[in-house]
């Protein structure tokens, strides 16, 4: 209940936020919105499935570069410009899943690494058309479809990456409610089993990284939207890495913790990026530090102080009882 | 004829590619084997290894002397993160292990940039393998063909080591059944903790080995996915398989980027793929 008021509060605090915050602030608003989507996405694999991608920065980028060249070469409105790059990105990563999923567990994470830092090359060498190592720029905020033009204002794009937030995370959740998320569960805590119990589980695999790849290709897409460019910088490992960091650190298998683990990044960024220069480093050991000790991350110790609940990323959800939506926290 | 010099050289070109492969990816076979996790930051251990070899070289004048001076440090420091960090996740699944190491990977990376700065730094030929011979009228640096000597004496010693002796037969068992060497009395910790730094101590070496020719530069730690990819070809686990998978990943990469500059990257990758599909466990592996 108390945490059901407060998503309420946060949804309605993030809507009316363009009506109080300066300018400067909604900017980093509408990064830090982008940058929880793209956490959350990559959470349906690492948190519910135990998919642990090193490569999410790919589908990021390569949802950058498609929107940009959509943008680009066509008048295609901003909200079917990216919807199409979902569409496009998640038919590349059914293929890409197809192949990781051959492996399993750390194989698996070392694939989804290889693919991304294959993107990257792509990005760099195939330079008629991404641009090369100077990427795609000039990448403008389209006005909507029925000349909805306040998509090019800044509390418009706000909104409309919002809607993309909220419209991805409600999905999220119904499909983590759905027997579909009790077999993603199912493969988490002991494939073995649920491939006793008849499920195909490497096609739910694809599936869910078919998804998250969309998700994460969405927020590419609208990153690029919103700064104007994509460029090969964004399909690096590092930046897979960074989202990893936001995953773990908010707090994996919560969905909203990712999103607080975006937050505290950029946070922690902007605050160690004013005192010192080294923040990589001390966001390394940040890192370290959660994984060793806090392994539930914000999320974790937010449930267990706040809400006085125990954390249910852990305990094991039986698949023989069927799956009711009502059950699951 | 001319034909033939050609294929003999880039076929000695691809070996002395592969003696640094091998020191890349027979450290994290090594470590994968024993412990059933990938350690991450091999990549970053290995570029750590280039830039102490290049200081050591600055301060002493040798270049020998870095050989030796920076797999003990690097090996060092493998065995503390071991002791302090890694020991106490083995409790934990795999992937906790991969997460500490790319923490690891993230706080070398920037220690690195802050102890030598960003711009790559030149690391001196040793001294008496600055030559350059000529074999069937093409020049061919000494330094490579000294790279193939060190990589085969190195693989065939530790091959012998891990068969003959009797601290390889407990590493050898410890990777079949932790458990039950345990239960006859061996100390799983240490051996777990010395095959970590004989492992980071390795990708140092392979470091130190690479840098005279490539500049150590901080995009060296991107090689922990080269070594992976030898890994998975050889087999995981595997020291013969590390072996192997070196070989065929240096001559897929140095014939690719002749014949097909752009797209041997992609080759390499479509290799690896190819085993998953045939042999998932890899060439010499087991099945998983």
């Amino acid at each position: 209940m108390r945490s059901k008021v407060l998503g309420l509060a946060a949804i309605a605090l993030l809507i009316f936020a363009p009506t109080f915050l300066p300018v400067y602030a909604m900017t980093l608003l509408t990064e830090l919105v982008i940058l929880a989507l793209f956490a959350m996405s990559l959470d349906l694999m690492v948190g519910y499935t135990k998919l642990v991608s090193f490569g999410h920065a790919g589908a990021y980028g390569l949802g950058a570069y498609v929107c940009g060249l959509i943008t680009l070469n066509s008048t295609i409105p901003l909200p079917f410009a990216v919807g199409l790059t979902a569409i496009i990105v998640c038919i590349v990563a059914v293929a890409i899943a197809w192949s990781c999923t051959m492996a399993t567990g750390v194989s698996f994470a070392m694939l989804t690494l290889a693919f991304g830092q294959l993107g990257y090359a792509v990005a760099i060498k195939w330079v008629s058309v991404t641009g090369g190592s100077d990427g795609l720029s000039g990448i403008s905020k389209r006005i909507g479809p029925f000349g909805w033009a306040f998509l090019t204002t800044k509390a418009g794009f706000y909104l409309f990456a919002l809607g993309c937030l909220l419209g991805a995370y409600f999905l999220c959740r119904a499909l983590i409610r759905a027997p579909f998320g009790q077999v993603l569960r199912g493969i988490r805590e002991n494939e073995m089993k649920v491939i006793a119990l008849g499920y195909n589980t490497r096609r739910y695999k694809i599936a869910v990284v078919a998804l998250a790849y969309m998700f994460a290709g969405i927020a590419g897409a609208l990153y690029a939207s919103f700064a104007g460019f994509a460029n090969p910088e964004m399909l690096f490992w590092t930046v897979s890495g960074q989202v990893l960091i936001m995953v773990i650190v908010g707090g994996k298998g919560t969905l909203i913790g990712p999103m607080l683990g975006a937050v505290f990044f950029i946070m922690v960024e902007h605050k160690l990026s004013e005192i010192t220069e080294t923040w990589g480093l001390f966001m390394g050991i940040i890192f370290i530090a959660f994984v060793m000790f806090a392994p539930d991350g914000i999320m974790g110790i937010l449930k267990k102080r706040i809400f006085n609940k125990e954390v249910t990323t852990t305990t094991f959800q039986t698949l023989e009882v069927p799956a009711n939506p009502g059950q699951v926290k | 004829m001319e034909t033939f010099s050609f294929i003999l050289i880039q076929l000695l070109n691809a070996l002395s590619q592969a003696s640094l492969l091998f020191f890349l990816g027979s450290g994290l076979a090594l470590i994968f084997g024993i412990m059933r996790v990938v350690n991450f930051s091999h990549g970053a251990l290995y570029m750590l290894g280039a830039y102490i070899g290049y200081t050591v070289a600055r301060l002493t004048g040798s270049v020998w002397l870095a050989m030796l001076i920076a797999p003990l440090l690097v090996g060092l420091l493998g065995l503390l993160f071991e002791m302090g960090f890694l020991r106490h996740l083995y409790k934990r699944d795999e992937d906790a292990f991969l997460l500490v190491t790319f923490g690891l990977t993230l706080v070398l990376a920037e220690l690195t940039r802050l102890t030598w700065g960003a711009p790559p730094l030149q690391v001196l030929l040793p001294t008496g393998l600055t030559d350059v011979v000529f074999i069937l009228d093409e020049p061919m640096p000494v330094y490579r063909l000294f790279l193939i000597a060190a990589g085969t004496i190195s693989s065939l010693l530790i091959w012998q080591f891990l068969e003959r002796t009797r601290l390889g037969l407990l590493i050898r068992a410890t990777s079949q059944n932790a458990q039950m060497v345990h239960a006859l009395g061996a100390d799983i910790n240490l051996i777990r903790s010395g095959v970590f730094a004989l492992g980071c101590g390795l990708a140092a070496l392979g470091g130190v080995l690479a840098a005279p020719s490539l500049t150590a530069s901080l995009g060296m730690s991107s090689a922990v996915i080269d070594a992976f990819v030898i890994v998975i070809i050889g087999g995981m686990g595997s020291f013969l398989g590390a072996i192997l998978g070196s070989l065929i990943v240096a001559c897929v990469q140095t014939f690719g980027n002749f014949f097909f500059p752009d797209f041997a990257l992609v080759f390499l990758y479509a290799l690896m793929l190819g085993v998953l599909i045939i042999r998932p466990g890899g060439l010499l592996g087991k099945e998983v």
